[in-house]
């Protein structure tokens, strides 16, 4: 039995924004179409329901990029900017980057959707060899949008990723990331730090693919979420057959600030080759009530002593930025956020 | 200086079931003088010490605890910090992710903050804790990593009295401060406590031995037993029960 899709208002005002549509925005109109919105029967979405949180979205919206210039011409030392912004209503919009062999680049993305909107972000990232990106992802959402930011990276031997990403969250934020990594002298390292509000959510999806031998990538994420808040994790590494010694670590951490708050995690590894070293951690937690009292002995008023110790526990996937400036930038818009929830 | 009378408190143990600690404790310490707690272990001379603070859990059940003439019981930990008590714990708790001077600096200028004080410049500040710190042999190389990661038990001690010396608080309370030091780590930690005694400074010592009495020399002498004090007197109490153990006096108590 075949059942029949009625589309909501959101996945016609989706499947009209993209008409016309080419390349990856083709196929996300041919799977809306097809599909709809994933709900949370798909496996792959089953923490956020997309189909649910686009509900009140209609019309067609605009997803307004600057900076794409800096996407052309790439040479060694530069560093993109793109400020990704959607409007209320259905949008969707894609760009590509290749950083050509031996170049380091950077590339902060900044993600805003405003209330109402719908907003799909893709980036399709090529690194040849030797090549080094060290991508930092920032979003600043209404607490009524609903965004999905998505990029296909895939490196090239001897290439190394650097991926930092800081969710405050939004109506549902989704950030996922697929890295083909092929081993023999690639490195990834990739993590990143979620503040959530009451109200908000963030989802970040990983999948790592080691298809050649060798291959080194470490994923650390951390979360803090207040009462009425909900974080999602997940992460998987798939290694190959051909991907023998393949040294692959991911973790995930994250505190509940109350009893609210929800985090789902699913940490995957999916192994088929048989000399590897592979491991993942996740854990939940509270704040440390005898640190807080510890500080608050020494004269920190309560509400100070609960922002350092949350910021100290999420400063670590940071401090893997090695733009001292943006690091920076990033521990302030965190910092921000903080001061919201405390 | 800190008036203590008939005072009770329960703490809930694990299984969720109230528990009387504290049992109608009286104490005075004026300032200037220094009064050593000693009892055996379970007496409840931990749990005076967070009762006094104001950790959460260790709410006072009945009577009184004033301080300068200001009643604790419903002021937040860190208002009785401003208002100059400090606790040393027997166990410093480890903060990764900030580090010691950072840590110290924000302290000293919340206090300030509170009392209305203006707040110390960071050279000021660095002036300051350089000159405390060579006091008790400590680097800046410590002052730089996280509050308490990674430093032995003496070297938690030893920070714990710096912190002291930095934030000059009215009245210290030193929780076992003597347990995890071996003699050269006593010797400095007693020093620095020891240049804290002064005629404006209130000190309780909290101590399962007599040992760490022989370095700070007290006032008086007082023996707890299951939440009351038993007995007070001299220095030489101290040696007495030393030599006969806590036996008799927890005879007494009940």
């Amino acid at each position: 039995m075949t059942a029949i899709l009625t589309h909501t208002q959101a996945e016609k005002a989706l499947i009209g924004a993209l008409d016309g549509a080419t390349g990856w925005r083709a196929h996300l109109r041919e799977a809306t179409q097809r599909d709809g919105l994933p709900t949370r029967r798909n496996e792959f979405w089953k923490w956020s329901d997309l189909r649910r949180a686009a509900n009140d979205v209609s019309g067609v919206g605009r997803l307004d990029v600057t900076g794409l210039d800096g996407l052309t011409n790439v040479k060694d030392g530069d560093r993109i900017e793109l400020a990704v912004a959607a409007s209320a209503g259905a949008s969707a919009a894609d760009a590509a980057l290749v950083v050509p062999a031996g170049a380091s680049v950077t590339l902060v993305e900044t993600l805003k959707g405003a209330a109402g909107s719908l907003g799909n972000w893709h980036m399709t990232i090529r690194l040849e060899a030797g090549a080094r990106l060290d991508r930092v992802v920032i979003t600043d959402h209404d607490a009524d949008a609903v965004f999905v930011g998505s990029a296909e990276i895939e490196l090239a031997e001897t290439a190394t990723l650097n991926q930092t990403m800081v969710d405050t969250g939004a109506r549902l934020s989704r950030n996922e990331t697929h890295v083909t990594h092929p081993g023999q002298g690639a490195s990834i390292t990739m993590g990143g730090a979620y503040v959530l509000a009451a109200g908000r959510h963030a989802d970040t999806t990983n999948l790592v693919h080691h298809t050649g031998p060798g291959g080194v990538t470490q994923q650390l994420v951390k979360g803090a979420v207040a009462s009425g808040g909900h974080g999602v994790f997940q992460g998987k590494f798939i290694v190959d057959r051909a991907a023998q010694q393949t040294d692959a670590r991911m973790t995930h951490r994250a505190l509940m600030l109350g009893e609210r708050a929800e985090i789902d995690a699913k940490p995957e590894l999916e192994i088929y080759a048989d000399d590897v070293q592979c491991a993942h951690g996740n854990a939940l937690g509270t704040l440390d009530e005898t640190a807080l009292f510890y500080m608050r002995q020494r004269g920190l008023p309560k509400a100070r002593a609960r922002a350092l110790l949350i910021e100290s526990y999420l400063a670590e996937p940071l401090d893997r930025v090695q733009d001292e400036a943006l690091r920076e930038r990033l521990k302030a818009s965190l910092r921000a956020r903080l001061g919201a929830l405390i | 200086m800190l008036k203590i009378n008939n005072l009770h408190n329960k703490v809930e143990t694990q299984d969720g079931e109230e528990k009387a600690i504290l049992k109608g404790l009286s104490l005075e310490v004026p300032a200037g003088e220094v009064h050593a707690i000693m009892g055996p272990n379970g007496s409840g001379k931990s749990t005076l010490s967070y009762v006094l603070t104001g950790r959460d859990g260790y709410e006072v059940t009945d009577g009184e605890m004033a301080f300068l003439g200001e009643e604790l019981g419903e002021l937040a930990p860190e208002e009785r910090a401003a208002l100059g008590l400090y606790l040393s714990f027997q166990y410093p708790v480890e903060i990764p992710g900030v580090p010691t001077i950072t840590f110290l600096k924000e302290a000293l200028n919340a206090q300030r903050a509170t009392r209305g004080e203006e707040e110390v410049s960071a050279p000021e500040f660095m002036k300051l804790i350089r000159e405390k710190a060579k006091q008790l042999n400590v680097s800046m190389d410590m002052l730089k990593r996280p509050v308490n990661v990674g430093f032995s038990g003496g070297e938690k001690k030893r920070m714990e009295i710096l912190q002291a010396l930095v934030l000059e608080p009215k009245f210290l309370i030193l929780d076992e401060t003597d347990s995890g030091l071996d003699i050269d780590a006593l010797k400095i930690v007693s020093d620095g406590v020891n240049a804290l005694r002064s005629p404006e400074r209130g000190m309780l010592v909290i101590t399962h031995y007599q040992r760490l009495l022989d370095h700070i020399t007290p006032d008086v002498v007082h023996v707890m037993a299951d939440g009351r004090i038993v007995k007070s007197g001299g220095p030489e109490l101290a040696h007495e029960l030393e030599a006969e153990g806590y036996d008799k006096f927890i005879g007494e108590a009940a």
